[in-house]
């Protein structure tokens, strides 16, 4: 799908029935072991008292946010923000320090306990399923939804398509687009019945948290130049005060020492 | 064509083959090369094949994608009405029944003691004539009668039946008493069909659900309609003592009592008569028996159900006057089974005749083709011979209005158990685990401790395998053909998308070799599966080259009464019976009428079991890849109950009726009434064959009690009472 130019998935809580099939269908796709798993159920599940009883829950897998603190956080560059979307993950790179898993807000990024230094391959992910998308499918999640609550388009048609769907059930419907605006934008949109909280979804500001982190750590090489010639200089000058102290080079005191 | 060796000269060679194979010798890949040919699989043997699911009964269309000989993933089939190019958890999950590490890959041959699980490997050709003379040293004693045959639904059920009745013999057990006999029987005495198509439209505006979960026991195409008509707004109004997952969607949750689904009906038909807010039109031309109903439920008033259904009698009233002002847009869905009690067969009655009340035909339920159909071929074959011996599940000499093709499995099982009218001595079955399905576990391992000769058909060694004598090993629903599948204006095909594990064969080819074996050759003319097919295919001129291609072929449809000017049905009148003459004939009430259910004692509670959408009844439990997205099958039991009892959440409790105990672990909920607990059914495995799903769970079966409608022989599957106390 070439016309597609941000990939993105819209998952609507109100279609979700919880089968789990995505999930299956992601072990299945991409091979998982059968440990493992790449989506996850959230929410509270059942919530009041019989009979006075609602049911929250969703799917989830990497969000792909526009703005990844994993790729953030990562010292090692073993993830890419592609241009259309997907954010992937190189097992060839990664040193296995887990900072991206401290960094995701989502919770997304897994490590393998199991695999040793020398098998890499340490943190276990979504990856959109280029192998799909990049030959005209659906992600294998999104192919199979029995009920169509994940859909996967391009992000401007899915956001629109999700506002239309609020405007047309208000009722029905929180009125928020979860990842339209959160940590400056995601590619996985999500529509709720029941607050976002309750789905189990973190409470995220506008500014990608990654934003300011990234503007501290842009000061890092100018500071630690700045920093290293300032003590260059302290101590060069230490070196010139103690040799017109002494009148002799270091070199010269370790020749006498002998 | 080529000098390489084809499908059906493969069959031809037989057991000499499947011997050469044991040995470890290579075999030509035939799938992949009849694959290539048709142009779905490159020269390295990938590609995509069409094909059809089994991991229910409701068949969605598969793509599957094979890499090198192995299947890798399946997709749903886009073209396919009953999958839309998607696929439930189950559907998902059907590679890993192939590649099952417990997959039985050879013919076994018991060798310890019934259930102790030693087998030795036996070749084709032994274990089948192991198999035939058993069956004719039981015909030749005790008559063809004293063999049982039993198969759950499947699509070469047509064979299955030409062995049992070509045998001669009549003891034929399906699941379908376990599960929807109500249902069907209800339906054929007022429709004169075993289940009405359903109609999902755009203006369908109101859905009436009874214990039909249809967002956990998934049907692909119906849960996704069901899904589509909420969200566009339609209400749907859901009965079950439990908060589902359906419930959780449905506009309105009833937590209705037990076996009181048939008071809630009558008291709608109460109001809807009563109130004259019937299509009196569509009565008047359609329907017979109009003034005998309405005698009847008139003593229904929704006062009189309040009590009993633990509805208040506005909310009965006002649902069926929201049905009323709805109709013809509304689908008062009968499910495959209500909350299971031996009124059933009356519920299921009341549900039939509010949709012909609300004048429903052709706008939300409409005439089912059902899976014959007339435009396909069959191979010639001799009449059956003369059956005169009683059948043992009591049809018709018990259950005079249940079809023979459906039976009422319980009952086979109890009079193998009592010898009566005769004794039997023999077991076929395929694809099917009666020791986990009918009730009362206990009972059924006795009946089989009465036979001489069991031998079960399956891929993997399921629990009743697990009690036979031989075992014969089935190609999966990858690896082999099945007959064609009519759907619609289609006819859909099976086809292996992989070559057969080790040695299993496809039913089409077992049956055909055991008839021959059986002197009964006459009944199975195909040289071979592909062979069936094509005579199948004969009549549409379309070759099967074709169908493989593209998974279907168009096949016309049979005419559809919908289009006559006159509607008509199937039933002695021809009209929808809301009076059965059939039924007053064999001295059960003509119009539904109240039977009031059993209930529990003090300190008793209703034991309920259900679907979930990761596992289909007793089969999928040893897919590890459904068993990784499982929910520990744990008891449900109200939260609020359970404090009272001292039980608390995780708690291993003992559930005990008076047949059986188990042991399980509790799960305090608030989503459940409080005088029922609920068990998933499937778990708790006997055989030790199944090394995923063994030591998992407990056995509903081991606690449920037999009850059987008299009507429609349904088992009464929710009537089983238990108490609960801490392990």
């Amino acid at each position: 799908m070439t016309d597609i130019k941000h990939h993105a998935y819209l998952f609507d809580a109100t279609r979700c029935i919880d089968c789990r099939a995505c999930m299956v269908a992601c072990s299945v796709e991409n091979n998982i072991p059968m440990d493992k798993t790449r989506i996850w159920v959230a929410g509270l599940g059942i919530q009041g008292e019989f009979p006075d009883l609602h049911r929250s829950s969703m799917v989830y897998h990497c969000m792909h946010c526009d703005h990844p603190d994993c790729m953030s956080a990562c010292p090692v560059g073993a993830y890419t923000k592609a241009p259309d979307g997907p954010v992937s993950y190189n097992p060839d790179v990664c040193i296995g320090c887990r900072y991206c898993m401290n960094a995701c807000p989502f919770g997304v990024p897994h490590f393998d306990y199991d695999k040793g230094i020398i098998e890499g391959a340490f943190i276990d992910k979504c990856t959109f399923c280029p192998q799909r998308i990049y030959n005209g499918q659906e992600p294998a999640c999104v192919q199979t939804c029995p009920t169509d609550a994940l859909e996967y388009g391009n992000r401007d048609e899915l956001l629109k398509k999700a506002h239309e769907r609020i405007a047309a059930h208000p009722d029905r419907y929180i009125d928020h687009v979860y990842g339209e605006f959160e940590n400056g934008g995601t590619s996985y949109l999500i529509l709720s019945h029941v607050p976002f909280s309750e789905l189990g979804l973190p409470n995220l500001p506008e500014t990608p948290v990654n934003e300011v982190s990234e503007k501290v750590m842009e000061m890092t090489i100018p500071f630690a130049l700045g920093w290293g010639a300032v003590l260059t200089a302290v101590s060069a000058g230490v070196a010139m005060y103690d040799k017109k102290k002494n009148g002799k080079t270091a070199e010269e005191q370790a020749e006498e020492s002998k | 064509m080529t000098q390489t060796i084809s499908r059906r000269d493969f069959l031809k060679l037989g057991t000499a083959a499947a011997g050469a194979m044991a040995l470890g010798q290579m075999l030509p890949p035939l799938v992949a090369q009849a694959a290539r040919e048709a142009g779905q699989l490159n020269a390295e043997g990938d590609g995509f094949i069409h094909s059809m699911c089994e991991m229910c009964v409701w068949r969605c269309g598969l793509i599957a994608k094979v890499v090198k000989g192995r299947v890798v993933k399946l997709d749903g089939n886009p073209e396919h009405p009953h999958s839309r190019g998607n696929l439930c958890p189950r559907g998902q999950s059907g590679l890993m029944n192939t590649y099952d590490p417990d997959r039985v890959l050879t013919p076994l041959v018991r060798t310890g003691k019934r259930g102790e699980g030693k087998f030795r490997p036996a070749s084709w050709d032994e274990a089948l004539d192991i198999v035939a003379s058993n069956m004719l040293k039981i015909k030749d004693k005790h008559g063809p009668e004293a063999m049982v045959f039993s198969s759950t639904h499947n699509l070469s059920q047509p064979l299955f039946e030409n062995l049992l009745y070509a045998f001669g013999s009549p003891n034929y057990g399906t699941q379908r008493s376990l599960c929807f006999n109500a249902m069907i029987v209800s339906n054929l005495m007022t429709y004169g069909m075993e289940e009405p198509g359903r109609i999902y439209d755009d203006k369908l505006k109101y859905i009436l659900l009874t214990g039909r979960n249809l967002l956990e026991a998934i049907s692909t195409s119906e849960t996704h309609d069901l899904i589509t008509a909420i969200d566009r707004g339609a209400k749907v109004v859901y009965l079950d003592p439990r908060f589902t997952k359906t419930a959780a969607k449905a506009t309105e949750w009833l937590p209705i009592k037990p076996g009181m689904d048939l008071a809630f009906h009558l008291a709608l038909l109460n109001v809807i008569i009563g109130k004259r807010l019937y299509n009196a039109a569509f009565v008047e031309k359609n329907t017979i028996g109009f003034d005998k109903l309405k005698k009847e439920v008139s003593k229904y008033t929704p006062d009189w159900a309040a009590p009993l259904t633990g509805i208040p009698a506005e909310t009965i009233t006002r649902i069926a006057q929201e049905l009323a002002a709805a109709a013809p847009h509304v689908l008062v869905h009968n499910g495959w089974r209500t909350s299971n009690f031996v009124n059933s067969f009356h519920t299921q009655r009341a549900i039939s005749i509010l949709n012909a009340l609300l004048g429903n035909w052709d706008v939300t339920i409409t005439e089912a083709a059902g899976e014959e159909s007339g435009v396909l071929g069959v191979p010639p074959q001799p009449p059956f011979p003369r059956i005169s011996a009683l059948r043992l599940d009591g049809v018709p000499w018990k259950y005079p209005v249940v079809p023979f093709k459906i039976g009422v499995f319980q009952e086979l099982r109890d009079n193998i158990v009592k010898g009566d009218p005769y004794q039997a001595h023999g077991w076929f079955i395929s694809r099917q685990n009666p020791i986990m399905s009918i009730p009362d576990r206990g009972k059924t391992i006795e009946a089989f401790g009465k036979m001489d000769f069991i031998v079960t058909i399956d891929i993997i060694l399921n629990d009743t395998a697990w009690f036979s004598d031989v075992v014969l090993p089935e190609a999966s629903y990858l690896e082999r053909y099945d007959p064609l599948l009519p759907v619609g204006d289609k006819v859909f095909l099976r086809q292996p998308v992989i070559e057969p594990q080790g040695e299993a064969k496809s039913a089409l080819w077992i049956y055909k070799q055991l008839g021959e074996r059986l002197g009964l050759g006459d009944f199975f003319q195909y040289a071979d599966e592909e062979d069936y097919i094509r005579q199948q295919l004969a009549p549409l001129g379309v070759s099967l080259e074709e169908v493989k291609a593209k998974g279907y072929a168009e096949a016309p449809e049979s005419a559809h009464s919908g289009e006559a000017a006159e509607l008509s049905w199937n039933t002695p009148s021809g009209k929808i019976e809301l009076y059965s003459d059939t039924l007053a004939k064999v001295n059960f009430p003509g119009v539904p009428t109240w039977e009031e259910p059993p209930t529990p004692k003090d300190g008793e509670f209703y034991f309920l079991t259900g679907k979930v959408a990761q596992s289909t009844q007793f089969g999928t439990q040893n897919n590890q890849l459904l068993h990784k997205y499982s929910d520990e099958p744990r008891l449900w039991m109200n939260a609020k109950v359970a404090a009272r009892q001292g039980l608390a959440d995780g708690d291993w409790v003992e559930v005990a009726s008076e047949v059986g105990k188990i042991h399980t672990r509790l799960l305090a909920t608030e989503a459940i009434r409080p005088d029922c607990v609920y068990m998933t059914p499937g778990y708790g495995h006997l055989s030790k064959g199944l090394k995923t799903a063994f030591g998992i769970g407990a056995s509903d079966s081991a606690v449920h009690v037999t009850y059987t409608d008299p009507i429609s022989g349904s088992q009464a599957l929710s009537q089983t009472f238990v108490t609960v106390t801490k392990a």
